[in-house]
This record gives structure tokens, sequence and C-alpha cells, in this order.
């Protein structure tokens, strides 16, 4: 369970919205939606513990290490980075105690349900955009945390790939996991989950995806 | 005499050759993985700047307590581990580029350094602190570089994953440990570890060429971390092993004959090197 009390984020001095509350179900699936430069992604690193809120609180009945899996948007990495694809998913590992033999297996069952059979020798510098996405994907799905927060999930996935993206998605939510997803695709937010905290400037609205999205359809070309 | 028997001859037959070999290899070998760690970290220049930085610690160890190795390591530590806190800290609180930052430290600490040994009335030479002399390395030296040699690559082999985690990607580390700033740390004050041990040896400049030729050398020949570590030492101690030839042969300073034989390797590699060398065809991006 995530829940969130008079929380007020952004840069210092320059909170993005007036103080929200808002709790999010063990085992719920959100989306988060709304403009750029909302802070959608700054939301995620707050409940991550990655940034610190300006006010309020987070509470997350996990523990903050190994608990929150955090997806976040790959623009961040360093794509000439001497590592090949293989090594960048099995840093999921981290923390689990895994015989070689259950690591070797784990991993190509995992590059394998992401389609990334093929490709583990593969350089980061070659791999493309979507590739990258989905071994960042594979290497969350290694980590089996309770909690998973992925920052615009499908960025760079063809259709197939967002599609898988969407599969494994439910499978977590399936699993009893907490799982919040920005998207910036309202559509398939409306199509794939049941609640949406939406971000505005003058404050969030927190509730049925089905009704949010339909309520602003003004909201989709956003 | 035999060609090849040149190429021993002068480590066989004197000590102070002999200890400046080893003293230089084991620096070769503790460099490269840090030389290689900054680099992707993108913080090239920060060995420089903590190089500046050293000199006016080690001109106030000087000072106080005369030429001993204790004094201008304390010194040198002291003054190289502020310099690149101070450098790191008003980046943080200020947002100043990392480059600037550091850029505006060591001309400061250069100036400290030369004002200092001007006061202390120039007993110990700046040449000699800045380029140093590897056959003056003496048998207490020596012992220091082969601790600090040991130390470093012990530390690095154990911080080895989270610092490459760190550097690729330090949102995911702090998600899975708390290891992430532990690491920066004691790599930063490795760096400056085994600066100071260097300096004393070839000079606190050379030790830098020492430190990152190899390292960026070794980009043009592979695409893995490990294979590059590698390669960085052995291109170290290559140099070092043909500069003390070089330097002993024609009567050449020893420092910049290391830093100068790494920099030819340097140059070789930017030519022929096989990863984006400048006579291979441009990169398929999508071979393996």
């Amino acid at each position: 369970m995530i829940t969130c009390t008079a929380l007020r984020w952004g840069a210092p001095g320059q909170p993005l919205t007036p103080p929200i509350d808002f709790t999010l179900e063990k085992g719920s699936l959100t989306g988060v939606i709304g403009p750029n430069g909302c802070g959608k992604s700054s939301l995620l690193k707050v409940i991550a513990g990655l940034q610190k809120p300006l006010a309020g609180k987070v509470v997350v009945d996990v523990s903050r290490r190994g608990g929150l899996a955090f997806l976040p948007q790959q623009q961040q990495l360093d794509r000439q980075f001497p590592i090949n694809l293989q090594e960048l998913v099995a840093a999921g590992f981290w923390g689990a105690r895994l015989s070689a033999a259950q690591r070797s297996e784990r991993l190509q069952a995992v590059l394998e349900d992401w389609c990334l059979s093929g490709l583990e020798l593969r350089p980061l510098m070659a791999l493309s955009g979507g590739q990258l996405q989905r071994a960042l994907l594979a290497r969350m799905s290694l980590a089996d945390s309770p909690v998973l927060l992925l920052d615009e999930p499908h960025a760079a996935l063809d259709e197939e790939g967002q599609a898988l993206c969407w599969n494994h998605i439910h499978a977590w939510h399936a699993e009893g996991r907490t799982v919040v997803v920005v998207c910036h695709d309202l559509a398939s937010v409306r199509h794939h989950t049941q609640q949406v905290l939406q971000i505005k400037s003058n404050g969030c609205v927190f509730g049925s995806s089905k009704e949010l999205i339909r309520a602003q359809p003004q909201m989709q070309v956003a | 005499m035999h060609f090849a028997a040149h190429l021993w001859m002068p480590f066989l037959d004197f000590v102070f050759m002999r200890r400046a070999l080893i003293g230089g290899l084991v620096l070769a070998c503790s460099t490269a993985p840090l030389g290689v760690f900054l680099i992707l970290r993108r913080m090239s220049l920060i060995g420089d700047a903590v190089a500046h930085g050293i000199l006016p610690g080690a001109a106030l160890g000087f000072w106080f307590a005369g030429l001993s190795l204790p004094a201008l390591t304390i010194g040198g530590l002291g003054a190289g581990l502020s310099m690149a806190g101070l450098s790191a800290w008003i980046t943080r609180r200020t947002g100043l580029r990392e480059d600037a930052s550091l850029a505006a430290i060591y001309p400061i600490s250069l100036a400290a350094g030369v004002l200092i040994l001007g006061i202390a009335g120039k007993r110990l030479d700046l040449l000699h602190l800045l380029f140093g002399s590897a056959l003056a390395v003496d048998e207490t030296t020596l012992t220091g570089m082969l601790w600090v040699s040991s130390f470093s690559l012990l530390a690095m082999a154990l911080i080895y994953k989270p610092l490459l985690l760190d550097t690729l990607d330090p949102l995911f580390l702090q998600t899975v440990s708390r290891l992430g700033p532990l690491a920066h740390g004691l790599f930063l004050t490795l760096v400056v570890l085994n600066l100071v041990i260097g300096f004393q040896a070839i000079g606190a400049l050379m030790v830098v060429g020492l430190m990152m030729l190899p390292a960026i050398a070794s980009r043009f020949w592979s695409r893995r971390l490990p294979v590059l570590i590698a390669i960085s030492a052995v291109l170290g101690c290559l140099s070092v092993w043909l500069g003390l030839l070089l330097s002993f042969y024609y009567s050449l300073p020893s420092g910049p004959a290391i830093v100068l034989v790494a920099g030819g390797g340097y140059l070789l590699s930017v030519v022929f090197g096989p990863v984006h060398g400048l006579l291979r065809r441009p990169p398929l991006l999508t071979s393996q």
C-alpha cells in the first residue's frame, strides 16, 4: 500500500501542485496521467524515495531497498557504457540468493519473455530504443519487487512491444503486486487500468479510469 | 650485446632502475581501473584537478616536516580530498557544472602550492613535485606504493559491482541498495590516494597521464569493461617499462618519458584501434 499525505513535490520553492492525498491499495494497478511537466516522473521518484518531497509524507509498506522497483525513462542511461544486454539485465539479480545455474536459467526465461533471446551479447550502443526498453523491463522482472513504479514503460516500444508490456503489467497485477504506470496514451490507460491519478497544476484527481478519461476527451490530444 | 638484453639489463644492473620499474608497474596496474571508471563517470578532468590540489598540501607537509614520506602523503591526501570534496560540494549546492567547478579549483590549488613553496624558501623544487623523478624512488616510497596499489586493487574488486551500477544507472542502484554513495566516496578516495603516492615517484602531473592515457586509449580496443581495464593496465605497464628504458639510454627525465610513451600508445590507438579507430570504417551500430 502506498499512502501519500498532504504531499507536495517539485523543485525547491516551486511545488508542482497543491498538497494532495491519495492511497494506492496493495495489489492495485494505477495509471498516472497529466500534461508534460506536471510532475509525473518526479512523483514516481518521490514515492520510490529517490527524491525528497517538499512537504507531506509518503508511506510505503514495503522495504525501501528491493521492495520497490522503479523503471526510469531510458534517456538517463549512457548508451556508450561498455557492457552488453545480458549484463544489464542480470543487474536485476541484486541481492537475490540464487545459484549460478538458477540465475542462468531465470535469466534465459526472462530474456525470452521479453523477446530478447539472441541479443544477449550485444553492446548497449548497438541496441535499438525498443530493445533497450525491453531490457530494462526484463531487469525489473528479475527483481520480484512487490511494488512496481513504471515511468513511461511504453516509450520507444512498437505496437507488439506495447502489447507485450501491457501483458506483463497485467501479469504482475494478477500476482498481487502494486503497479503504478505513467503513460501518455490515454486510450491505453483507460483500457488497461481501473484507476487513474490525474495530475493538474490546480490539484489532482483520483478515480476510475473509465470515468476520468471519458469525462475529458480533449485530454487525449495532450 | 644482444638487443633483447638491452631491454632487461638496466633493471638487473641498477637497484634504482629496478625500484622505479616495480613502483611504476604496480602504479600502472592500480590506476588502470580508476582511469577507466573516471572516464565512464565523465570525470576525466578530476585527475588533473586533484593532482594540482595535492600540491599545496604536499608543500605544507614539506614545510613542516621536510622531505618525509608520511608528511607529504598526509598533506597531499588532505589537500587532494578537500579539493575534490570542495568542488563536488559547490557543484551539488549551486548547480555549477562539474567541469567548471574543477577548472576553478585547480588554478587556486596550483597558485596556493607555488605560494607556499615560495614562502618555504624554495628548498623543495617545484619541478620535482610536478614532474617527479622515477629514478629517485627509495625503499620507503616503494613500500608505500606497493601498499597503496594492493589496497586500491582489492578495494576496487570489492566495490566493482556497486560502482558499475552507480555509474551506469544510479537511480536503479538507489532502489536496490545503499552502497552507491559509499562506493562513490571510496572510489574518489582511491583516486586521490593513488595520485598522492604516484606524485612522489613520477610527479603530480605525470601520474595523471599514467592514469588517464592508457584508460582513454583502451576505449579504442574493446567494448567490454573488464577487457578495457586489462588493456589499460597492460598499456600502462608497457609505457612504464619503455619510458624507463628511454630515460636510461637517452638520459631523459623519467616521468615525461613514461607519459610520452603512454601518449604515443594513445595516438596509435586512435589511429589503429578496432573500436571507432580512424582506420576503421564507421561502426555498424547493429553489428555484434
